[in-house]
């Protein structure tokens, strides 16, 4: 996709097809429309990983009210689209920097954003609304929340709302990160109700999760279509009127009945179809696992190996330098490293950075510290006679290390070493809070999309359970051949 | 050999220590000792623990480093910056209580790596040479043994061969029979008593006085990290001259 081809191609197109107009009647023939400025263009639009029920994966495909109705509407006006799924932040970055050409993403219209882009007619109308387990008949309205504890999204209108009126109907409100996890909170009894966007939480009673509606959604905000300031107005336009017609004629209620009145046909399939549907997915997220896992594996083996030597060194700086390194990626959690480098360094250097990069600059800093440890000890463990033994012969410094200590080092350290690629293979996990789309990110896509989470991360769990033995196993049986 | 070849010490003279000196911090265990040793002299040093004679050993090669004083071994200054001490290490070889064979090697493996590694011989002709030296330690038949399966003293032979394959001109034997069972000690004893007999030049750090008494031709007491005394075997098991010589006897004779 072109990133300048917005407005300058709009005008271009429209002469192009004042031109050719044969080709131009064949192409309105096929749209119900006569041709209009966006007539056969392609539009690269921009939307979230998952926010069922606007967009969401299904056996790999994107669907969702989004998806279908930006669709049908491009259909309808006879325009084409290219979806790319970014995630949330990552769009609105993309059309902010003409990446993508508009955004819908279950995007709400604020002042703030209208700032910088440009939105169409609301398309929905949201609002926060109440739920609680499906067997709970004791609450059916706020004022039974009495000294009760409800959940909401962490920084949502939900949570908004909530806290607005929790002193009047005196209940505490406990804030979570995502939908799918705060309606398990519901289930366990952990607490007695939710508050969350209506359509979100529709579409989750739709999928049979267990929960039931009891109030009337609050009036909240409304989503929109948006293209970036001042750019693209022909495709604003287009939405506009494509929107205005799949809501005369119809279509426009049936898609959002589709996703949020019909029941969903019943409970889809049993453990096994679960598991042959997300299969697929969850390999991808494997084998992300494993490419992160090897990378960095491989970079703090050299770090380590470098800053190890650097710790039994002679010199002070050296070790000086050497300890510094492994008390900070010591001394701070990896789920911050990951954040700083993620987020934190693009900030402070301007430069951004994909998220594979930051994984594993993460994973390989932080397990290249304990590398250094091991490094570190297995040198040391190693009888000093031995060195003195060899240097005792005439032989140097780097010699001796290298036929004398490390072959026994090497021996030592090889369990630890083994300990570290395990445990950096589970770290891994660790980087789906910055979507690395590693293993357990794609159980959380799948269970926020079916809400089967125990049954989705029991799947996940055996996944690294089978892969980590083999890989353990694997592990020993060289060390027995290699260091008898 | 050598262009820094020995000028200024006597004729003759292999080690040459003078006003030597060490501390451990601020604990000084060499407290100026001054020893001339010349070519194919057996010198034995005996005294109580904690005197200071492994030190003085580890300062002659430099294992540890000098606090003052010189020490001019075969012609190299150990205080000179730009002495390679590889090469200085190449001509005086070390015996240690503990054996230090690398365990992750055959006895062959051993005895090979030096002169192998410091390219003064082919593989071909270490393994010949290392294999002569094993024949020479009564071990021929241990070649391929790993470490692990030798007794203590089949050990210490292997590591006296070791030592000798980069072919030094001074040994040096720190309690190389302390370690070892008593029923070893001669097979061990043997092979350094060879060597003696052979006019390799000697520093041999000894708890075994009757060993002392027949194959040294010096033997030097140290208390408390200074030479206490020094003589011929017989003037000093026979007649020591101070208090401290004569009490350190009396308890070990
Ligand atoms: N690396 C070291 N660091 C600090 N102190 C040391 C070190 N090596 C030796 N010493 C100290 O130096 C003194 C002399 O030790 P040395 O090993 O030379 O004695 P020794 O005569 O060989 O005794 P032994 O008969 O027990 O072997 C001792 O007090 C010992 O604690
Ligand atoms: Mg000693």
């Amino acid at each position: 996709m072109n990133i300048f081809r917005a407005g300058k191609l709009a005008v271009a197109v429209t002469a192009l097809l004042a031109l050719a107009g044969g080709f131009a009647g064949v192409s309105a023939a096929t749209a119900s429309q006569p041709p209009t400025a966006v007539t056969g263009e392609t539009y690269v639009i921009g939307t979230d990983t998952t926010f069922a029920p606007f967009e969401y994966r299904e056996n790999g495909e994107l669907t969702g009210i989004d998806m279908d109705l930006i669709r049908d509407i491009a259909a309808n006006q006879g325009f084409k689209v290219e979806i790319k799924s970014l995630g949330f932040d990552a769009a609105l970055q993309a059309l902010q920097s003409n990446q993508v050409d508009g955004v819908i993403a279950g995007m709400s219209i604020t002042d703030e954003r209208k700032l910088i882009f440009d939105f169409s007619d609301p398309y929905f109308d949201s609002g926060v609304q109440m739920a609680v387990a499906e067997d709970n008949a004791k609450i059916t309205g706020y004022s039974d929340l009495a000294g009760e504890t409800v959940v909401a999204k962490r920084g949502s209108e939900g949570e908004t709302f909530a806290n607005s009126i929790k002193d009047e109907y005196d209940f505490t409100v406990k804030a979570l990160a995502d939908s799918a996890t705060m309606y398990d909170d519901v289930k366990a009894g952990n607490s007695v109700a939710v508050f969350d966007d209506y359509p979100v939480l529709a579409y989750g009673i739709n999928q049979n999760n267990g929960l039931k509606s009891v109030t009337e959604k609050e009036q909240g905000s409304s989503y929109g279509f948006a293209v970036n300031k001042g750019q693209n107005p022909e495709l604003l336009a287009a939405f506009n009127t494509g929107l205005a017609e799949l809501k005369d004629s119809g279509e426009y209620q049936a898609i959002l009945d589709e996703y949020l009145e019909q029941p969903a046909p019943a409970a889809a399939s049993g453990f096994f179809g679960l598991l042959s549907d997300s299969l697929p997915a969850l390999m991808k997220g494997l084998g992300l696992t494993l490419l992160a896992t090897g990378l960095s594996i491989l970079i703090a083996l050299v770090l380590g190996v470098l800053f190890g030597f650097f710790k039994v060194s002679e010199s002070r700086v050296l070790r000086g330098l050497a300890s510094v390194y492994v008390s900070i990626f010591r001394g701070t959690p990896l789920l911050v490293q990951a954040f700083f480098f993620y987020f934190g360094l693009p900030q402070l250097t301007g430069q951004s950075i994909d998220v594979l990069t930051a994984g594993v600059l993460t994973l390989s800093l932080n397990a290249g510290a304990y590398m250094t440890e091991i490094v570190r000890g297995g040198i040391q463990s190693v009888d000093p006679g031995q060195t003195e033994a060899g240097r005792s012969l005439g032989l140097g410094y780097v010699t001796t290390m290298r036929r004398v200590v490390l072959p026994q080092a090497v021996k030592i350290m090889t369990p630890s070493f083994i300990n570290q690629f395990v445990m950096t293979l589970k770290d891994t996990s660790l980087l789906a809070v910055i979507g690395f789309a590693e293993l357990t990110y794609q159980g959380q896509q799948i269970y926020a999309a079916n809400f089967r989470t125990g049954e989705t991360l029991l799947i996940v769990a055996a996944l690294y359970f089978i892969v980590i033995n083999l890989l353990t196993m694997l592990s020993n049986k060289l060390d027995k051949r290699f260091n008898k | 050999m050598s262009t820094s070849a020995n000028s200024t010490a006597s004729v003759g003279s292999k080690i040459s220590v003078s006003g030597l000196r060490k501390s451990f911090g601020s604990n000084e265990v060499l407290k100026g000792l001054d020893v001339e040793i010349t070519e194919g002299e057996v010198v034995c040093v005996i005294g109580p623990s904690g005197s200071g004679k492994s030190t003085f050993l580890r300062c002659l090669n430099k294992l540890d480093e000098l606090s003052a004083g010189t020490v001019i071994v075969d012609g190299f200054n150990l205080g000179d910056k730009t002495v390679d001490l590889n090469e200085v290490r190449q001509h005086i070889g070390m015996v240690f209580q503990h054996f230090n064979l690398f365990p992750h090697m055959t006895v062959l493996q051993n005895i090979m790596l030096a002169p192998v590694e410091l390219k003064k011989q082919s593989t071909a002709d270490a393994r010949a040479t290392a294999l002569k030296l094993l024949d020479r330690v009564g071990l021929a038949d241990k070649a391929t043994a790993r470490p692990a399966q030798l007794s203590g003293g089949q050990k210490q032979r292997v590591a006296i061969a070791r030592s000798l394959a980069v072919n030094p001109d001074i040994m040096l034997f720190d309690e190389a029979t302390s370690a070892l069972d008593p029923e070893m000690v001669g097979e061990v004893l043997q092979v350094i008593r060879d060597l003696a007999a052979e006019g390799m030049t000697m520093v041999v750090v000894t708890h075994e006085m009757g060993f002392a008494r027949e194959v040294a031709d010096r033997v030097i007491f140290m208390a408390d990290g200074l030479i206490v005394e020094e003589g011929t075997p017989a003037e000093l098991f026979g007649n020591p001259q101070q208090p401290r010589t004569q009490d350190f006897l009396s308890k070990v004779l």
